[in-house]
């Protein structure tokens, strides 16, 4: 576990290693609807553009009113932890992480930028003809950047590594079920976030060594049982104060948590096809589930499969995508008599403020929990 | 020393009808909050002492401080109280309590005995944040709800401008219901705007020409009170879309001393709040020590 956390709080150094170590390129991407496979068959290392916590003195000319992560990201290529980044992708969605997005391309013009148009309709009847043939002229526009055609076994060699990466996250997140609970919802966020940043195929090795040892861990004493619901978050701060209350945060439902790893390629021989129907198919962000509603659907599915016992909401402070989707998650949550509790947070987690709320919310479903005999938590 | 506008007058009780001596369990609950720091002290289940303090920048001293009002003039010591709990966002720093509870949880059951059983809507109109808590008729939080950012610092932010305009902060929401009609609020969305269109209404020559001192002491408080409307309307409903508050409702925390705020808010939810001979802001300390 250490090395995943040593990767993933030293992102920007792993990269660039990565970058001398190869001799690939980097692109940085914004949006969860990426198709990171088309990139990584071209010997690119996608990355994601995180937020960290650190004092902004910069951005206020150009991003006044965004939210936090998406202003230290710009912040962040300014200051120049960002060097090592070719190019940028954004995919249309965010408009916090648009702005981020053409910002630093304005900044910094030497870098390539991409704009990948994504249906804001993915279950719209045309939506997979529309994406796929988004996804052939983004393939194209990646082999003249590279100067390197992209095979269909380039294609296919990337899905797999994708998938399998997907598949051994999904393992680790089957290990926070409640009559097996061994690893704390600070653990699994971080292996998400590093598998965001990290070349695929060598997270790969390192899971394929971590789960066996993880799967003899002895199981640990959940208490009070959460899902997280919420803004993209970058940093585990809320997950360890949990933990610090003797809670644990067992699924999430972020855009770079499960969201993140949920569902698989299906191979098939039109592989652009395949990519996007699998864009279109993970677990609708909020922005683009203002139609066919499928996202309440799929909370409350997580929640029921990984027996939580309350939810928490995490909305980012000017996040609009969450903003708006949030009544409806408030709606499910009351429909269902599920505890929760939302609020709002900034570029770092007031601690006092925020340990009231969970302790509080901890304090309320407590008295209610019965755990059914042969819980291995209980 | 100049007259301090914006704070509201420290108090120290002790009961006359208890005597610790003979009482056979004393607890004790600790209330540190950002603005106002509480002490409450019960023998065998009745309330014998309580003390209410300006926290100011030190929690530690603070804890402190409230202590000792209650102990020095009965002549006790900490060795007497079985049980001490703290909450509040400095229940850290109560070093002599043995266990800390979260403020929900403590202004929940402070305000059943405060204002009876019958309670099931309390809001907590705190410095810091305002608490909606919805309780179900036995002692268990059904759900609660905090203001969120930009809505942050209220009771601290009327002290503020106790201060700015000088007007004693006691006398804010008394002035305010002396309007006649109440004007169009200012900000809404965020104190740190709320607070300059305020004095801005004063300083453009606005006092004059429209509006009287109270008028605009109206638009603030009134301002004030929708925010807080908002806090309560994100509480679950019994039904979906139904925001009525149901059973008994009460105000807890510092702004509940404040008129102006509680008697906007029972107008616009159709609710007279409960009274109670207790100081509002002890709930706090008063659920810790019945939790302690």
């Amino acid at each position: 576990m250490e090395r995943f956390r040593s990767i993933l709080e030293n992102f920007h150094t792993y990269a660039e290693n990565w970058k001398k170590r190869s001799g690939g390129r980097v692109l940085g991407y914004y949006e969860p609807y990426m198709p990171e496979e088309i990139a990584y068959a071209a010997n690119i290392l996608p990355v994601r553009i995180m937020s960290r916590h650190a004092a902004d003195d910069v951005t206020d000319r150009q991003m006044y009113g965004n939210c936090y992560c998406t202003r230290d990201m710009l912040r962040q290529f300014i200051n120049g932890d960002y060097a090592y980044v070719d190019g940028l992708v954004n995919t249309e969605g965010c408009q916090w992480l648009y702005n981020a997005f053409q910002t630093t391309l304005n900044s910094k013009p030497e870098l390539y930028g991409y704009y990948l148009f994504m249906p804001d309709y993915p279950d719209g009847r045309t939506s997979k003809d529309v994406l796929r043939s988004e996804l052939d002229i983004f393939k194209c526009r990646m082999e003249e950047w590279t100067g390197r055609e992209i095979s269909n076994d380039d294609l296919d060699r990337a899905i797999d590594v994708y998938n399998e990466n997907r598949r051994l996250l999904r393992r680790i997140y089957e290990l926070r079920r409640a009559d097996h609970s061994v690893i704390s919802g600070s653990e699994a966020m971080e292996l998400v976030l590093t598998s965001q940043i990290m070349d695929k195929s060598e997270m790969n090795e390192m899971l394929k060594a971590f789960i066996p040892e993880l799967e003899t861990r002895k199981p640990l004493s959940d208490g009070v049982r959460l899902m997280l619901i919420g803004s993209e978050t970058y940093d585990v701060a809320l997950e360890k104060l949990v933990e610090s209350l003797g809670a644990n945060i067992v699924i999430d439902e972020l855009d770079n948590g499960s969201s993140y790893i949920w569902n698989e390629t299906i191979p098939q021989k039109d592989r652009l096809m395949a990519l996007s129907l699998r864009c279109l198919g993970r677990p609708h962000s909020a922005l683009k589930d203002s139609v066919w509603r499928r996202r309440p659907d799929h909370i409350y599915r997580l929640y029921e499969d990984f027996q939580a016992d309350g939810a928490i909401i995490a909305k980012q402070i000017y996040c609009h995508p969450h903003g708006t989707d949030m009544y409806m998650v408030w709606k499910l949550l009351r429909e269902r008599n599920i505890p929760y509790h939302t609020f709002e947070r900034d570029s770092t987690l007031p601690y006092e403020e925020t340990r009231q709320r969970i302790a509080a919310l901890i304090g309320m479903i407590e008295p209610g929990i019965t755990r059914l005999s042969g819980w291995s938590n209980s | 020393m100049a007259q301090e506008y914006w704070k509201w007058p420290e108090s120290d009780r002790l009961s006359e009808d208890v005597d610790w001596r003979k009482a056979k369990k004393i607890v004790a609950g600790v209330d540190i909050g950002t603005t106002g720091s509480q002490a409450a002290v019960f023998c065998d289940g009745a309330l014998y002492g309580s003390a209410n303090i300006s926290t100011g920048y030190d929690f530690k001293a603070a804890a402190d401080c409230v202590m000792s009002r209650i102990l020095e003039p009965a002549g006790m010591s900490l060795n007497d109280i079985e049980s001490i709990a703290a909450t509040g966002f400095g229940a850290g720093n109560v070093s002599y309590a043995s266990k800390a509870l979260d403020e929900v949880r403590c202004v929940a059951k402070g305000a059943r005995f405060m204002f009876g059983p019958n309670v099931t809507t309390v809001v907590d109109l705190g410095g810091q944040t305002t608490k909606a808590i919805r309780l179900y008729d036995w002692d268990r939080v059904r759900d609660f709800t905090f203001n969120d950012k930009c809505a942050t610092g209220m009771g601290r932010n009327i002290e503020l401008m106790a201060d700015i305009l000088q007007i004693p902060i006691t006398e804010i929401g008394e002035k305010s219901l002396m309007a006649e009609k109440d004007p169009e609020p200012v900000s809404t969305t965020c104190y740190s705007f709320a607070n300059p269109e305020t004095v801005g209404l004063f300083t453009q020559g606005f006092k004059e020409e429209h509006y009287s001192e109270n008028d605009v002491l109206a638009s603030y408080i009134f301002a004030v009170s929708w925010r807080i409307l908002g806090t309560i309307g994100k509480l679950q409903p019994l039904d979906p879309g139904d925001f009525t508050v149901y059973g008994e409702l009460a105000f807890t925390g510092g702004l509940a001393k404040n008129i102006g705020i509680t008697k906007r808010l029972e107008r616009e939810l159709y609710k007279t709040a409960l009274t109670s001979e207790y100081d509002p802001q002890l709930a706090g300390a008063i659920g810790a020590a019945l939790l302690a």
